[in-house]
């Protein structure tokens, strides 16, 4: 088994964390857990990375957060999609699917 | 009940931020740990598993302090509360002749440009600057036989398959 960096488009882990967050507020556990359990080990995430990108998101809008309780009962920071970050899911998601099908044709006809 | 004062203070409280910060990335970690413990490892291995799955801690922690600090509402303010003050200080110097109101200009600019240099030297880490952006995706694919059978199969890629979950 062999394993390859392959540098994917810039943003697509914000897609990621966005689509993650739409479902429900979770913290940077939950979040990695939850990614990870979708990907099914296809694609690798350092989990470090994921906070850069929280407070990034944050940074700018997309996402709030509040300390709560985590189910263990342990003090966990919590993030939950704004209104803008669901604005941006909408927009990314569709960028997303309209590359990748850009992205298809041209291999179909290469 | 949080005074407004506090507030202005936890804006420059680097160590508060520092310490929230750990204790968000070290609940990861611990929360990693348990889990692997769970599947007969050692406490060691299980923290060394946890470790190497999360990536390099202090890069990270110096990343989120950086993002962070410089997003901060006061510091912003700050920010452009100092330009201002060198502008208003540029406009007065430059519209007046008399003595005792170039001065006020002097001391407006002088208190402008120290004041912005503060607020810059304030958040300056040079190790936190150096890993500031990072130069390669954090997302890697993985690379199997297997995983190519994956592929056709679903005729998704995985970042597709999540997104079109609901």
């Amino acid at each position: 088994m062999t394993n390859s960096r392959t540098d994917l488009m810039q943003g697509t882990l914000e897609l990621l964390i966005l689509k993650t967050l739409s479902r429900t507020a979770m913290h940077g556990y939950g979040i990695a857990q939850q990614i990870h359990q979708s990907v099914d080990d296809l694609l690798r995430i350092e989990d470090g990375s994921l906070y850069p990108a929280l407070y990034r998101m944050e940074a700018r809008g997309w996402i709030k957060s509040e300390w709560g309780v985590s189910e263990n009962n342990r003090r966990a920071k919590f993030y939950q999609l704004t209104r803008a970050g669901r604005k941006q899911l909408d927009a990314e998601s569709s960028n997303w699917e309209r590359v990748s099908k850009a992205i298809a044709r041209v291999l179909q006809t290469a | 009940m949080t005074l407004p004062n506090q507030h202005l203070f936890r804006a420059f409280d680097r160590k508060q931020l520092e310490n929230e910060i750990d204790e968000e990335l070290r609940f990861h970690l611990e929360s990693l740990t348990a889990a692997n413990l769970q599947q007969d490892l050692t406490f060691a291995e299980a923290k060394a598993a946890a470790l190497k799955r999360f990536g390099n801690v202090e890069q990270i922690k110096n990343q989120c302090v950086e993002i962070s600090r410089r997003n901060r509402p006061m510091i912003r303010f700050l920010k452009v509360l100092m330009i201002a003050l060198f502008l208003c200080g540029v406009l007065i110097r430059v519209s007046s002749t008399e003595m005792h109101v170039t001065r006020i200009g002097d001391i407006l600019m002088f208190v402008g440009v120290m004041g912005r240099l503060l607020v810059h030297v304030r958040g300056w880490r040079p190790a936190a600057n150096a890993t500031d952006a990072p130069t390669v995706s954090p997302l890697m694919l993985i690379d199997r036989t297997q995983s190519a059978d994956t592929y056709d199969r679903r005729s998704v890629t995985p970042v597709e398959r999540l997104i079109s979950e609901k």
